[in-house]
């Protein structure tokens, strides 16, 4: 397992590689960064799908992250994901304007994976693993950060949802005390609550693995 | 479940003891520590913190501890190859699709969806100097129900077929530079995207409706 660092790719603000436009030029590609989330929003508001996928290429690989955290595994995930930007879809006529459409979307992500790990709580943490490492094959330093990772995984997906959810956005995403709330519909003290609970948690899962 | 009952837990007691305690000798806030450290600021420590041999050693364990956190979320997580292209096609489907008859041959009928003509158009616009982003779109409101009642005789083959089978409506949403001359540039699009669907797809009236409604900066991208 090789995990490069994700630098900001598909994170909210940021166009993702562009990849599925078959018809997009070049110079097209190019200009897609140009404009940003809240032009392409009330674009594809009034009608021009075009706009609607470049959302969509946008902000994907996020909605795809997001939901392999919170439940678990690739098969919900992607299903989480892609019904959660069809639901975008949807809905976009009752998207506000001057609201951030990626917090919008991480809001529809989260509910829809916690109905997703509420009708199926058999969540397993080898599936987060592009593929399965051969310890006898890779050295022993690379072996013992995979098994990190696998125990933070395990004790990820073992703690309640809620606290789950403000880890994930709020250390895995980056999203602030403020905007977690948002998406999580809740206050900022509760986030924090939450996270001081979720890091105690974690931390002990992790001090037991050591 | 398994060993005997007097096995002491795994793990390091210190740990073990920092993270069941609320605060630290010093009276420091354990899980204000441990934000700290989450926030990935373990090593910019306060005036206190610098002098005080429990906050840092405190802060030292918990950022070992934390270490395969942060290194989990800063992976690189993929994407399924197809999943956007997936959701497009879905999202297509929820759209209405509005056909524009272009030819009954003897070999039957040439249909082309609006989409097409669309995605041409804007492509075209795309290229024409000046214009930074291009988004098209088919057709709209009262024009769209034209095109659809005029071209609906073509899923009835013994009606007439489509006045406007080869007629197109094109509204394209245009980002141009600044320095460009926007009248201009508007100009150009709806000259080279009539020729490009004219030559393209056949299409023999076309209109395209043009709205200037960014102006993107060069130094931008």
């Amino acid at each position: 397992m090789a995990w490069p660092g994700r630098g900001t790719q598909g994170r909210p603000g940021h166009a993702s590689q562009g990849k599925g436009v078959r018809t997009l030029t070049a110079a097209a590609r190019a200009a897609e960064p140009l404009v940003d989330d809240a032009y392409l929003v009330a674009r594809a508001q009034e009608g021009y799908l075009d706009a609607y996928e470049l959302l969509v290429q946008r902000h994907s690989a996020m909605a795809y992250r997001v939901a392999l955290r919170l439940t678990g595994n690739h098969h919900d995930a992607q299903d989480v994901a892609q019904e959660a930007l069809i639901s975008a879809w949807e809905n976009l006529v009752r998207f506000r304007a001057g609201s951030s459409f990626s917090t919008w979307l991480y809001q529809i992500v989260t509910r829809r994976a916690l109905n997703k790990v509420s009708r199926d709580r058999a969540a397993s943490s080898l599936d987060l693993l592009p593929e399965v490492a051969d310890p006898a094959g890779e050295p022993a330093a690379q072996t013992e950060r995979n098994l990190a990772v696998g125990a933070v995984t395990d004790a990820l997906l073992a703690l309640p949802f809620p606290q789950r959810a403000v880890i994930v956005l709020h250390h895995f995403e980056g999203l602030s005390y403020a905007e977690t709330a948002s998406v999580t519909r809740s206050t900022e003290p509760a986030v924090r609550s939450h996270l001081f609970r979720a890091r105690r948690a974690l931390g002990k899962k992790l001090e037991e693995w050591r | 479940m398994s060993g005997p009952v007097n096995d002491p837990p795994p793990g390091d007691p210190a740990v073990r003891q920092l993270l069941g305690a609320a605060i630290v000798p010093c009276g420091a806030d354990v899980d204000l520590l441990f934000e700290q450290v989450a926030d990935g600021c373990g090593a910019d420590r306060s005036a206190h913190q610098q002098q005080c041999v429990h906050c840092q050693a405190a802060l030292s364990e918990l950022m070992t501890l934390w270490d395969p956190v942060a290194e989990l979320a800063a992976a690189l997580v993929s994407p399924p190859p197809g999943l956007a292209a997936a959701v497009m096609s879905q999202v297509r489907a929820l759209v209405r699709d509005i056909w524009y008859t272009l030819e009954i041959t003897e070999s039957g009928a040439i249909r082309i969806a609006a989409r097409i003509v669309a995605t041409l158009a804007r492509d075209c616009a795309r290229m024409v100097p000046g214009v930074r982003v291009a988004l098209g779109r088919s057709t709209q409101g009262r024009i769209a129900a034209l095109a659809e009642k005029a071209t609906f005789g073509h899923r009835h083959p013994h009606a007439a077929a489509g006045v406007l089978g080869r007629t197109a409506v094109v509204d394209l949403a245009v980002a141009v530079s600044c320095n460009a001359p926007v009248h201009g540039v508007a100009r150009d699009i709806q000259r080279q995207v009539t020729a490009t669907l004219r030559d393209q797809v056949g299409l023999r009236s076309v209109t395209v409706n043009v709205a200037v409604d960014d102006i993107v900066d060069d130094d931008e991208g």
